[in-house]
């Protein structure tokens, strides 16, 4: 049934679908709304699970550490500094192979003291062993949510659903809200090869000598490798079941595009009607949207961008002493296979707005050059405050 | 695809009502997406959200700089904030207020209308005096203003949205439709008198 | 795609999980120290003058357990209920939580469950033991006399109590008001006295004559009769004064009319000085003011130096007695009009030998006081010199509150009570009674040689209470003596709780019935209070020594026939050596001191 929802109702429509058994979390701007959704649902029973408050977000996902381990369905939410405290747990929850899905509504980290979208939380969090997915609406987020639960609960590592703070989290739009027994088929309940019991005891998560680790560091990163074929097959099964199917990476008019903006999040939107009003001028753009970061979807890129010139990459991050992240996945994807220049842009940090003009400039000045810079350029800054 | 920017100040249901109009015209047939000015928000600062309406799916996803229509749900912030900015010469502006405001040649080449919303909402028990609620009636003379959507959507929307006093809001909206005040095209300092059929109006232009 | 769908990806799910235990690593063998399980000596218990096991009588009734707290009760004093009224509550002094924010409500505690017994009416648990053979005559049926008939007998000895007058109770029955203690709580207990067999001959004169012939029935003499005769005045006109413990006396049995029996020149008083300082100098008072009479206490020392304790002294104030202190008594004087007492005006005189403030005469300082009745309440003594051991006796062994008269010219004789006790109060009356059994049936046992060995046995901790269930070789023998002090505790596990009592009648309307003043706390209440005790040394199941160890080396085991000391749900606990590593968290995590780090055994 198709309703006008907002980004954080979407998940919470998702997470009350997919049956979740516990959710604990700790409120933040702009995750709040998903967790008063969701502890609305529980209170009124609508989501028959439990909603464990907490005093924190290291004990938030710390509670769905051990549900998850005690071989329930979990879901937690955080944002930005919240995401920060959860470092540790992060770790924790991937190496214990525990198939949890957290939506992180993208925000910056302070000081200075903002709320808005920048990807540095989830980015920082890049190493942790957790799945990344990035979204670009409200229907995206809900299937993605869906899809994230399949597929923790096949590779077991936990996935991290990204939604861009406020221009998807707080955006009301129109969202196709699946049927239960639909979602039913396509989520069956989680059967853990393993979880705490009293009934039958083991030890979980205990020391691992040099003599094992890397085996088990190896099996994650094997787990990791398998994410881009099984995520095939799974959206196969949700086309089948609902119609619609994002991939790991989305492109649009690419095939006889000269220079391709890489975009992610809310910001495609956007970029595709930029895309779409160069065209109209005669531009060869194209667009390709990153919906998948962690694993890196190389072999996707690879094939997406094989003969494209140029690809400019909008990054809403920045590793300070680097540059634009996904710039630098792409470059590293695409190395060795000659072909592609990667530019790199910045732009959009802690809520900054990414307008069809932006969008514009970027393909513009990427079309312009000869070759790209070393580092990576900061655009729509102003200059007024860069003189100080 | 048509965008409006809604003015108000925190408290007063502003983006209660840029988001139930969405919902009337999602029922209406349009695809919609309405989202406030992200920010940190206090009672009584002022609000602002937007409302962007298409026939087809809108993927545009950055702020609205260039609005077709404004509602100012508070005459008060006129003084605060120009709400023609980026407003669309030929635009509406919507304005909670009794009758028309001082400095006319603001507004110049841009129409106006007028409903005393607040008075509505005191006639109906909504809110307070001081704190009168006012977001149904603008959406009743929004509906007026722009012909859509249609009274019945409206108040299928408000019975599906709003807390509490559902018959109150919806008879709000319904009465603000009725006493909308349609003036039209702003020249100079002068305005048109009202007129009966709005859109007449705005077909001239 | 659907091809794809149907092909099988392996996920390898590598981990560190273990099903087999880490249990054959013995990890404990190179532990520094060890813990252990160590029961120790609640220091309310050491101030109870009859070693009842107080913080384990609260956890019985933190757990609705009345029955066996109160049967607990039983076991080291014959009057919960009486104790619970009118015992000065020394515990509370030594209460741990009263450097936390309040004592335990012990005392109101006692007698709700007493109050419980009664209203359920539980019945008395006696030890199984076998008769003795021997017989023990019991002179005096006070506190002390029925205490001792009551743990002689539980000792399996027969018993027969003589008493002078002509109910039971001695000072309990006619010293205390029943303001204070009401009949029915004294005479059900005397009740359950008697039905372990004990049999009270009243109105019985015991006489030197019955002393020498009591070798033809009894094995045994214990004599406690207490404090009879009231201390003369000694001024002139003293015969115009009331005795205070007649007074008492009668008006517990008469009511008002004990008013007309009292000596005086006037047929309806309405003014009275009460001469004295101590417990029975307030109770005369009071029972005046409950008689119409407006009473004045007269004092030669100052009012903090009353023997009488402070709550007693705070509730006659409160009441509306008036005091006069620093005023001894020159003379009494009879005039148309009442009498008329002439008093010496004090002062203090620095501190004496005895820690106690001195006073002395202001030279010239004199007063009159018209008053319609004057009553003398300045303590009393033995009447006759029986009641006292000979003073010259050289086979007299003295203990703490009782002395054996070990001579071959007369039975075997134990003098107890307040005649040979230091203090003299309800409860330390009962204590000797206890120490009179314990000392007999070791006597009995094995001569004069095993009676101080068997006493020390029984001793609480380092004070002088001394406990039965010590004697009878019960599991409290298992606790350490060592007295825990708050500073033993681990306060950070207790919330800061307010300490309740019965509701007490406001003065106002006390003063106008001998009805009782004070309430019983109702059951909710009651267990509130008792969750307050720390239970000081003695684990109570809490399980913060398992729930800590990061050896998960504490080991627990249901055990409803083990009966541990813990009188907790019958859990036994140990530590499984082979895996704690001595780092000693348990002992630091047990709020109440129940366990002790030790070196290990080598």
């Amino acid at each position: 049934m198709m309703k006008v929802l907002e980004g954080s109702q979407a998940v919470a429509e998702a997470v009350r679908l997919a049956r979740v058994k516990v959710v604990s979390a700790y409120p933040i701007t702009p995750q709040t709304h998903i967790v008063e959704e969701l502890a609305r649902y529980c209170a009124e029973g609508s989501l028959d699970g439990r909603f464990i408050c907490v005093e924190s977000e290291h004990s938030a996902m710390a509670s769905v550490i051990g549900s998850a381990a005690g071989g329930v369905r979990s879901f937690t939410a955080s944002s930005s500094h919240g995401l920060a405290y959860m470092h540790e747990m992060l770790h924790w929850a991937a190496g214990a192979r525990l198939p949890i899905v957290m939506v992180d509504v993208n925000r910056a980290l302070g000081p200075g003291w903002n709320l808005w979208m920048d990807q540095s939380d989830s980015l920082s969090q890049r190493d942790t062993g957790w799945m990344q997915f990035y979204c670009a609406d409200g229907q995206e987020a809900l299937d993605t949510t869906l899809q994230a639960f399949r597929l923790a609960e096949m590779v077991h590592l936990p996935a991290m659903v990204n939604l861009d703070a406020f221009f998807l989290s707080h955006t009301y739009e129109p969202v196709e809200v699946p049927d239960a027994q639909t979602v039913d088929a396509f989520l069956p309940p989680y059967e853990p090869p393993f979880k705490m019991d009293q009934g039958h005891p083991l030890g979980l998560c205990g020391v691992a000598p040099p003599g094992v680790y890397m085996e088990m560091r190896r099996n994650m990163q094997m787990a990791m490798d398998s994410v881009p074929d099984l995520l095939d097959q799974i959206e196969d099964d949700f086309f089948i079941r609902f119609g619609r199917r994002y991939g790991s990476l989305e492109t649009y008019r690419c095939a006889d595009a000269d220079v391709v903006v890489v975009t992610t999040g809310t910001a495609s939107g956007t970029a595709r009607v930029a895309v779409d009003q160069l065209r109209e001028q005669g531009e060869k753009a194209g667009l390709l949207r990153l919906r998948l970061f962690r694993p890196f979807p190389s072999r996707a890129v690879r094939q997406a961008l094989e003969k494209i010139e140029k690809a400019a990459v909008l990054d809403r991050n920045c590793s300070f002493g680097s540059g634009g992240i996904f710039a630098n996945e792409l470059k590293a994807a695409l190395h060795g296979k000659g072909g592609t220049a990667v530019y790199s842009y910045i732009s959009g940090l802690g809520g900054r707005d990414i307008t069809v003009d932006l969008i514009k400039e970027l393909y513009t000045k990427t079309r312009d050059a000869d070759r790209p810079d070393s580092e990576s350029v900061w655009l729509g800054l102003k200059e007024e405050l860069m003189l100080r | 695809m048509e965008e409006f920017r809604f003015h108000g100040r925190g408290g007063q249901g502003t983006v209660l009502a840029s988001i139930t109009l969405a919902k009337a015209f999602f029922e209406a047939g349009y695809w919609v997406q309405t989202f406030p000015v992200f920010g940190s928000e206090r009672r009584g600062a002022p609000v602002e959200a937007y409302l962007r309406l298409d026939k087809s799916k809108i993927y545009i996803r950055s702020q609205v700089y260039t609005p077709d229509h404004v509602v100012v749900q508070d005459a008060e912030l006129l003084r605060l904030m120009d709400v023609t900015r980026g407003l669309k010469k030929g635009g509406w502006i919507l304005l909670n207020a009794p009758s028309l405001p001082d400095q006319l040649q603001q507004f110049d080449g841009f129409r106006i209308a007028c409903i005393d919303a607040s008075r509505i909402a005191l006639e109906l028990g909504l809110g307070s005096r001081t704190q009168p609620i006012t977001n149904t009636s603008m959406m009743g003379a929004f509906s007026r203003v722009f012909d859509k959507p249609s009274l019945e959507h409206i108040a299928s929307a408000i019975a599906a949205e709003m807390p509490a006093k559902i018959a109150e809001n919806v008879a709000a909206s319904r009465a603000a439709y009725d006493r909308a005040m349609i003036y039209g095209m702003v020249s100079g300092a002068s305005v048109f008198h009202p007129s009966s059929s709005p859109m007449e109006e705005g077909q001239d232009a | 795609m659907r091809e794809a769908a149907k092909r099988i990806i392996p996920v390898p799910l590598l981990m560190s999980n273990a099903f087999a235990p880490t249990t054959s690593n013995k990890t404990g063998h190179w532990s520094p120290s060890q813990p252990r399980y160590q029961n120790k000596t609640a220091p309310c218990s050491v101030h109870c003058p009859c070693g009842q096991d107080i913080p384990r009588v609260e956890l019985l009734a933190a757990r609705r357990r009345f029955r066996d707290a109160w049967r607990l009760l039983l076991s080291e004093n014959p009057f919960p209920g009486v104790c619970g009224r009118v015992c000065f509550h020394p515990c509370e002094r030594g209460c741990n939580r009263g450097l936390f924010d309040a004592p335990v409500s012990i005392h109101a505690l006692e007698r709700f469950l007493d109050d419980e017994a009664w209203n359920n009416g539980y019945e008395m648990e006696t030890p199984a033991v076998s008769s003795s053979g021997k017989r023990i005559a019991v002179i005096g049926s006070g506190p002390a006399g029925l205490a001792a008939a009551y743990f002689f007998s539980r000792l399996g000895h027969a018993c027969d109590v003589f008493e002078v007058e002509s109910h039971a109770g001695g000072l309990l029955r006619y010293g205390i008001p029943s303001y204070r203690l009401p009949l029915l709580a004294l005479e059900r207990e005397i009740k359950r006295i008697e039905s372990l067999g004990v049999r009270i001959f009243c109105s019985y004169r015991v006489d030197a004559d019955f002393l020498s012939q009591a070798r033809q029935s009894y094995d045994a003499l214990f004599i406690g009769c207490g404090n009879g005769r009231s201390k003369r005045l000694g001024i002139p006109g003293e015969e115009l004064a009331v005795d205070g413990l007649c007074f008492l006396k009668q008006s517990m049995q008469n009511g008002s009319k004990s008013l007309e029996k009292a000596a005086g020149p006037l047929a309806s008083p309405s003014t009275a000085a009460v001469i004295g300082g101590g417990n029975s100098a307030m109770d005369v008072a009071r029972s005046l003011l409950r008689l119409g009479i407006s009473p004045l206490i007269v004092y030669r020392r100052r009012a903090e130096d009353m023997p009488a304790f402070s709550d007693e002294i705070r509730r006659a104030s409160a009441e509306g007695v008036q005091f006069i202190e620093l005023s001894a008594p020159l003379s009494i004087t009879a005039g148309q009009s009442g009498l008329t007492l002439r008093i010496q005006r004090m002062r203090t005189d620095g501190l004496g030998p005895d820690g106690r403030m001195r006073v002395a005469p202001i030279p010239g300082d004199t007063d009159l006081l018209q008053i319609d009745q004057i009553y003398a309440a300045i303590g009393a003594d033995a009447a006759e010199p029986w009641m006292m051991p000979p003073p010259t006796a050289d086979r007299l062994l003295l203990y703490h509150s009782v002395s054996l008269l070990n001579s071959e010219k007369t039975l075997p004789t134990v003098y107890g009570g307040d005649l040979v006790n230091a203090e003299e109060s309800v409860a330390d009356a009962i204590a000797s009674g206890k120490e009179a059994a314990i000392v007999l049936d070791a006597y009995f046992k094995g001569g004069s040689a095993c009676v101080a060995p068997a006493v020390e046995r029984c001793r609480i901790g380092s004070g002088q209470g001394l406990s039965m269930e010590l004697y009878m070789h019960g599991p409290r023998g298992q606790r350490s003596g060592r007295v825990v002090e708050f500073a033993d505790l681990n306060a950070a596990y207790f919330d800061h709780s307010q300490a309740g009592r019965g509701e007490v009648i406001p003065p106002a309307l006390s003063i106008g019935s001998f009805a009782e003043i004070e309430k019983t706390l109702d059951r909710e209440e009651a267990v509130r209070q008792a969750e307050r005790c720390f239970q000081c040394g003695l684990c109570n199941d809490c399980d913060n020594c398992r729930t800590f160890c990061p050896e998960v080396a504490v080991l627990i085991k249901a055990d409803k026939g083990l009966q541990p000391d813990s009188a907790a749900a019958g859990w036994q606990r140990w530590i499984d050596a082979d895996f704690c590593k001595g780092c000693g968290i348990c002992v630091t995590e047990c709020p109440r001191c129940a366990m002790v780090l030790e070196e290990p055994p080598i």
